[in-house]
């Protein structure tokens, strides 16, 4: 784990020297080499200025480190590695490395917004877990994982079906994907009720919004603008 | 007969659900509302709102859907916008949230829904849920006089879902008195009251159910699942009820995944809160769409037929 931000510039001062003598005895050869890769790397103060300037991260900032989002998290019981408080604390110290070896927990946030509920300093947590977990996909830090797979495939879904959705339409994109599994079991109840009552046929050709194909293309411009929080 | 709500003019913001799975939720909360007096007008061009899922995707995308949801409701002349769908009352009132904090954010928006052919939204609508809706506007002796058909010994676990009431900053639970409480919610409890059913102690009213990730995650989404019926049975309920669309078709859909991994004794119907309503107001089972539920809310409902 990197040191702390406050010892950085000390340390970073003595590992510059090639030769240091300590109560007088030299110590020499690669006596700092496994402290460089720490000090010099394992921070970058621009990740909170980043995150801090899009919408959903700005309120990173307000955080006090109480932990309260972390001990009623839905996702920690699942994952003891998920801990809403210390993805914040690693992004503020800007520590990259330790961000990516939380990659295969920090998507798994379940949004049921508990922390933001609970955050006493009014930390936006849910959004701000969102904003980290968007830095490190913008910068090409992590890999893509399911739930933004199927995040994209939600919205694009909504997208070219007329700015609507069906479970059914969404389900079957899913199991196309092969995110999810459907048995003959499971058929068999799903669809039983469903053409009973006739709601079937309405839920393969879901309705569409009147006017779609030109809100679509004001959304897609839209969409590459730059949102700050202001 | 129209009676005064608190709440002025109310538009229904239908969401994806209720013209899908959850049709048998809109059409038996018209058959209440009509039988209360209480009215609403539907925005039948409504569009998705982003859902939990399109805020990741893109910051704009996330905005722009609910706030055109929000403009159509203003364009009628409203002043509330009901969701039934928790979700959908997250993502609008999330929405609101932002525009009415960021108003550089606001003007850019507003330009989108111009450019669109919409209105420019004003901020002018309170965001709410179906839930607080029947409890505020009629009050509980009315909804009593109602019942034709007393659900005496029922016994129910109300699901409210997480984004009934979370997170406060957008819902606004525990600021006004129109809201449900923020961490324990009751107005549910009070209507099913009402109806003659006993409400069961429930502690995983509020728990999550794993529905943004009900197909990506869908070990923990199952399991989250099981753990509400699990603690619904150990209550002592005979079926479930729920205000959420989002958990109330995820649970129904993993039914069978989660009698094989967590037990038979698990299996329990799931139903609409206004489906109990409606029939318990004296309508039919096929009326109030009891049928076209995955699990089959009828078996444990037949004895007040």
């Amino acid at each position: 784990m990197p040191i702390p931000e406050l010892e950085k510039s000390i340390i970073k001062g003595v590992i510059q020297k090639d030769k240091v003598v300590i109560d007088g005895i030299e110590l020499d050869g690669t006596w700092n080499s496994f402290m460089i890769e720490r000090t010099q790397t394992g921070y970058d103060p621009s990740v909170w200025d980043e995150i801090a300037n899009t919408l959903e991260g700005v309120t990173i900032s307000a955080c006090w480190q109480c932990g309260t989002c972390t001990s009623g998290c839905t996702m920690r019981e699942y994952d003891p590695k998920y801990g809403p408080r210390r993805f914040i604390d690693l992004a503020r110290k800007g520590d990259k490395q330790g961000l990516i070896e939380l990659q295969n927990s920090i998507w798994r946030c379940v949004s049921c917004q508990k922390c933001t509920h609970r955050c006493p300093k009014g930390v936006l947590v849910e959004e701000v877990v969102h904003a980290i977990h968007n830095y490190l996909l913008r910068h090409g830090l992590v890999s893509k994982d399911p739930g933004t797979v199927f995040d994209e495939l939600f919205f694009e879904t909504v997208m070219n079906n007329g700015g609507r959705i069906s479970e059914l339409m969404l389900g079957a994109a899913s199991v196309k994907k092969g995110m999810a599994k459907m048995g003959l079991k499971d058929l068999i109840t799903m669809t039983g009720p469903l053409l009973r009552s006739g709601l079937f046929k309405e839920l393969m050709k879901p309705s569409k919004v009147k006017n779609w194909e030109k809100i679509r293309e004001v959304i897609e411009e839209a969409m590459k603008e730059e949102v700050r929080p202001e | 007969m129209s009676v005064e709500v608190p709440y002025g003019k109310v538009a229904l913001y239908p969401g994806c659900a209720l013209d899908g799975m959850a049709k048998p939720y809109e059409v038996s909360l018209a058959l209440v509302a009509k039988d209360l007096g209480l009215t609403y007008e539907r925005l039948d061009d409504y569009n998705c709102c982003g859902a939990l899922e399109v805020k990741n995707v893109n910051t704009m995308a996330g905005l722009l859907l609910p706030a055109r949801n929000l403009a159509l409701a203003r364009k009628i002349g409203a002043d509330a916008i009901m969701s039934a769908c928790p979700g959908c009352h997250y993502s609008l009132s999330r929405a609101q949230y932002y525009l009415s904090k960021y108003p550089k954010l606001r003007e850019k928006v507003n330009a989108y829904l111009e450019k669109m052919g919409e209105i420019k939204y004003d901020l002018q609508l309170m965001t709410i849920h179906v839930n607080e809706f029947l409890y505020n506007s009629v009050g509980i002796e009315v909804i009593k006089s109602k019942v034709k058909r007393p659900l005496t010994g029922l016994k129910v676990a109300p699901y409210y879902g997480c984004l009934y009431n979370r997170p406060k900053p957008y819902t606004l639970t525990g600021y006004l008195r129109l809201k449900d409480d923020p961490e324990r919610p009751v107005f549910m409890d009070k209507l099913l009251e009402a109806l003659g059913a006993e409400v069961v102690p429930f502690e995983a009213k509020t728990m999550c159910c794993g529905g943004p990730h009900v197909y990506s995650d869908p070990d923990v989404s199952i399991n989250l699942e099981a753990r509400i019926l699990k603690e619904a049975r150990r209550n002592g309920a005979e079926i479930l009820v729920v205000d959420c669309p989002l958990g109330g078709v995820a649970i129904e859909s993993n039914m069978n995944k989660i009698a094989e991994r967590y037990g038979e004794d698990l299996r329990m119907p799931v139903v609409y809160f206004t489906q109990l309503m409606a029939f318990a107001f004296g309508h039919s089972p096929e009326e109030a769409m009891l049928t076209a539920n995955l699990t089959n809310p009828m078996s444990v409902l037949k004895r007040y037929l």
